[in-house]
């Protein structure tokens, strides 16, 4: 301990002399500030006042390790200058975060017990400081006109607060509409210069209405940019959640700042994918209060940067289910938000989907409800078809490193377009159902390739074979009138459900989608199709994830993306299936559970819908392809 | 009644305590919310009972009666008056933090941030920050002023003229009680002595204010009638105010228009030809404006009323031919004037 002390008195004395130093810059920036009133030091003391805070909040804490406010004098005898003169700053007291952090470093100078003459005279001063900053007015004019009027100062101040800022937002809104030169003066600088002025009253309730305007004002001219500072200064401000803009403020803030644009999208992604398994509704939900569907609908650029956080999101999560899920309902918010402002944008496809191939763009885009139901099987056949000559052609080309990597970027946008457009694997899904053996090949090609874009090992066509077996069993099982049901279909069907380690197993996924639109669509009675669902269901121990498939069914319904001539009676085929699968989730018992939880950790199908990390079918990797 | 007059009593025994008396040392958050709230109670009574003469009569005289004893209490007590109410919680504020006995804890409350976490659950309302967000406010205000330049008189002259308006609204909406409107605006007047200037931006921002009312014309006629009365503040407002407010305010009100007139012609009355200049001037010592200036002032009005041009041409004309109708320029300022409008 007493070999300690030396130490600790170095270390001390280390600190304050570091201190000292930067105290010295600050109390010269401070007396500098002080000194003219000219729009030089407003910008300066704009530019500081991040790293003022920085300093402050070190201040603050060299403060409260002192014994006493001698010692601390000792240590900085410019101190009190110092703050002092900061108090008399208004863009220092004007900013939320330094005005606390100078006022608790006054309150740490405080001596609650003074000891002597020093102590006694700083605890007046402080005293004194504070009285005048809250009660001393500059305007004699104004202290006048208040008390004749008997308006109180709190009230007065505050007025003029409301009235400058709408002052200002009406200017703002007057600025110059033409392109004009570069090198020629226009009302518009002033747009900078007011953006820099806001940079202290970001969090500033008041002023929120001006920042609205300063961020939605439209860039027309080259002159009218705002300031750097000003961004990020509400990107930060943004990030630790003490804005209060109004939505269209925030759609600004994004397109004029892309760090607060990634902030907003992942946090969407963290907040959704936190909750999955939650009703399909509730994410559309979700989406909306986001804004930012509605964002990209306005902002093509938004859209674009957007759709690169997807992009990586789905290389790096491998196509996790709910990470798709999620894609496709956002671009369809997306496609409504651009529908609701078609008369007042004109951005062409080509422009929002730069990367897409441009042949599949409209056929895929185009919603299932905009064709007529006849149209859709032979739309769907010759999406599959154009999908698959793409893949050939493109793993053709394999040998070849150059060629093939821009091959496998064009075969990811593809499928990155069909995970954004996956409305139509879903009516591939339902077609299936009312397939025969001989045309059901296209729509399981488009299918498999849905739940497994890479051919890596060239596994495609095996799981082609798997689909076309589980199919198989489904149809077979669907078909059957007489009971009990055909087990060598059922064991076959939960085989193909299980875990394969010894070769690549077929999504689990993609034949619950099967099954489940089976149990709704296929001619069978509601009795005998809740049995087979019921069946395959606690015999792969998928409980949750079929109800899950089937939520969004129902969502999909809704919209009106299925075929279907008889929408309330499917309404009540859907809701009969989903109360069995949850009370036969609550009924099991305890023990039962476990085995449940077992079955699933066996499966690892739930795994991969929860959990954006685990693999559940296989994208192509970001190693693979580089853009 | 008794009871109103009763809490006024101790509205002014607490604003006495908490500049003068040592025993704020004990106050704690909840005595300090509670008082705020009193003070915010007495803002309510005057609000309530300010445009009422027998009330107020009745209060002041309470008031009276509470400020001597308060007196004989405390020597440095300054009297509580009627009027004093509307800002309650501002006489609170100033005696609390001039009072050397308030303890820091309480200081600390004022000045710190509020937030939802730091609200008591106490029946009164939250005055955490009270004094943080005066200061945010005042800050603000000072950050933003050299940008609001658009405004003609000003963003505080602005909001000044509206409460001028409210105040004059509330003085004259009984009826009858014109002397004391006029009075108001005599005090306020003598109020801004040194700032005459600012008050001649706030009585042009108030003759400015949109009228949503017939109250509110009333007001701005009773004004504008004040105005006629007081030429000294007229005739400042015709030399220190921006040309282009003026002709806004004679678009505006047509007895201001007239009255504008008048000012500028007494100008030219009181001009005469210096031969070492070369040009009129104004006799007064105190040379407010120029021969080019006033020809200015004309002008601009005559473009913002153009009918008014041909009855002040004949006016003046009709003054040129008593002054003998020379033609003959620094013999007579409207012979000048008239050939320099028409210049």
């Amino acid at each position: 301990m007493s070999q300690l002390q030396p130490l600790i008195q170095l270390h001390q004395m280390a600190e304050s002399l570091m201190n000292s130093q930067e105290m010295q810059f600050w109390l010269e920036k401070a007396v500098t500030w002080g000194q003219a009133d000219s729009p030089d030091t407003q910008e300066d003391t704009c530019l500081h006042l991040s790293r003022l805070r920085d300093f402050l909040q070190q201040l603050l804490a060299h403060i409260n390790n002192m014994s006493s406010t001698t010692e601390t004098m000792k240590r900085l005898p410019f101190l009190g200058q110092f703050l002092g003169r900061l108090c008399w700053n208004p863009y220092v007291t004007a900013d939320a975060t330094s005005r606390r952090l100078l006022f608790q470093c006054l309150w740490g100078l405080y001596s609650e017990h003074p000891g002597n003459a020093v102590e006694r005279k700083a605890n007046q001063w402080i005293r004194k400081v504070f009285c005048q900053l809250a009660t001393e007015e500059d305007d004699a004019a104004a202290q006048a006109l208040m008390k004749h009027m008997g308006v109180p100062p709190e009230e007065y101040h505050l007025k003029v607060l409301r009235k400058m800022v709408a002052l200002l937002q009406e200017n703002i809104g007057k600025s110059c509409s033409s392109i004009c030169n570069i090198n020629q003066r226009c009302s518009c600088d002033r747009i900078k210069a007011t953006s820099e002025a806001c940079v202290p009253l970001i969090t500033c309730p008041e002023a929120a209405p001006l920042i609205g305007v300063l961020l939605q004002q439209p860039v027309t001219c080259v002159r009218a940019a705002l300031s750097e500072d000003f961004l990020d200064a509400l990107s930060s401000a943004y990030s630790s959640q003490c804005l209060s803009l109004e939505e269209q403020a925030v759609v600004s803030l994004w397109y004029h700042n892309l760090s607060s644009l990634e902030e907003a999208v992942l946090s969407l992604l963290e907040c959704v994918l936190a909750n999955t398994g939650s009703m399909p509704q509730k994410l559309e939900q979700q989406l909306a209060q986001s804004l930012l569907p509605k964002a990209c609908a306005q902002h093509c650029a938004i859209f674009l940067h957007v759709n690169d956080i997807f992009r990586s999101i789905l290389k790096q999560a491998e196509g996790t289910e709910s990470v798709k899920y999620l894609i496709q309902t956002f671009t369809s918010c997306f496609r409504r938000e651009l529908v609701l402002l078609q008369h007042q944008t004109s951005v062409s496809l080509k422009a929002l989907f730069p990367q897409s191939p441009q042949s599949l763009l409209v056929p895929l885009l185009t919603l299932p409800s905009e064709m007529p139901r006849e149209a859709w099987r032979h739309h769907l056949n010759w999406l599959s078809g154009s999908l698959q000559r793409l893949t050939e052609e493109e793993e053709e080309g394999d040998g070849d490193s150059s060629s093939s990597t821009r091959g496998h970027h064009k075969l990811f946008e593809a499928w990155f377009l069909l995970v954004q457009c996956a409305q139509w694997v879903q009516v591939a899904v339902q077609l299936l159902v009312t397939s025969g053996p001989e045309d059901c090949g296209p729509l399981l090609w488009l299918l498999t390739f849905y739940h497994h874009p890479t051919n890596r090992g060239h596994h495609r066509a095996l799981q082609l074979v798997h689909a076309r077996e589980a199919w198989d069993h489904l149809h077979s099982l669907f078909l059957a009138l007489a009971r009990p049901l055909p087990a060598d279909h059922l064991q076959s069907l939960v085989t193909l459900l299980s875990p394969q380690p010894q070769r690549p197993a077929l999504s689990p996924l993609l034949i619950l989608n099967l099954l489940v639109n089976f149990a709704v669509f296929f001619q069978q009675s509601l009795s005998g199709s809740t049995e087979i669902l019921q069946t395959v269901v606690d015999w792969s121990g998928l409980v949750d994830e079929a109800v899950c498939v089937l939520n969004s069914l129902e969502l999909r319904l809704n919209q009106g993306s299925c075929i279907s001539s008889d929408t309330n009676r499917l309404h009540l085929r859907i809701k009969a299936l989903q109360n069995t699968l949850t009370h036969r989730r609550e009924a099991l018992c305890p023990a039962e559970n476990q085995a449940h939880a077992l079955a699933r950790s066996k499966t690892g199908v739930s795994a991969a819908l929860f959990h954006p990390s685990c693999t559940c079918s296989e994208a192509p990797r970001g190693g693979v392809v580089r853009e | 009644m008794e009871a109103v007059l009763k809490n006024l009593a101790s509205a002014a025994e607490l604003l006495a305590v908490a500049a003068h008396s040592g025993v704020v040392e004990q106050w704690d958050k909840q005595t300090l919310s509670r008082a705020f709230h009193w003070a915010r109670y007495c803002e309510h009574i005057f609000s309530r009972f300010h445009s009422n003469p027998e009330m107020r009569g009745i209060m002041e005289k309470q008031l009276q009666l509470t400020n001597q004893s308060l007196r004989a209490a405390f020597p440095e007590y300054t009297e509580v008056s009627f009027s004093d109410l509307s800002r309650c919680q501002h006489l609170l504020l100033v005696g609390l933090l001039n009072n050397p006995e308030l303890p820091i804890s309480i200081m600390k409350i004022l000045f710190d941030t509020w937030s939802p976490a730091s609200a008591n659950q106490s029946e009164y309302q939250d005055v955490t920050g009270f004094c943080n967000h005066i200061i945010q406010c005042k800050s603000a205000c000072k950050v933003l002023s050299p940008f609001t330049g658009a405004s003609a008189v000003g963003a505080d002259a602005e909001v000044q003229g509206v409460m001028l308006m409210e105040r004059l609204g509330a003085l004259l909406s009984r009826g009858g009680e014109a002397c004391r409107a006029e009075h108001f605006l005599d005090s306020v007047l003598q109020g801004c002595e040194g700032a005459a200037e600012h008050f001649c931006l706030v009585i042009a921002a108030a003759l400015l204010t949109t009228k949503n009312s017939a109250a509110q014309t009333a007001s701005q006629g009773f004004l504008l009638d004040w105005l006629h009365r007081k030429h000294s503040v007229l005739q400042l407002m015709c030399s220190a105010l921006p040309a282009a407010l003026l002709i806004d305010l004679a678009k505006e009100h047509l007895k201001f228009r007239d009255a504008y007139c008048d000012v500028l012609k007494k100008w030219a009355s009181d001009m005469e030809y210096s031969v070492s200049e070369g040009e009129w001037v104004q006799t007064s010592t105190k040379r407010t404006v120029s021969f080019q200036k006033l020809t200015e002032h004309f002008l601009a009005l005559f473009e913002a009323c153009p009918p008014l041009r041909e009855d002040v041409e004949k006016e003046l004309n009709a003054l040129n031919i008593a002054d003998g109708d020379f033609d003959v320029r620094g013999l007579s300022v409207w012979g000048d004037l008239l050939s320099a409008l028409n210049n």
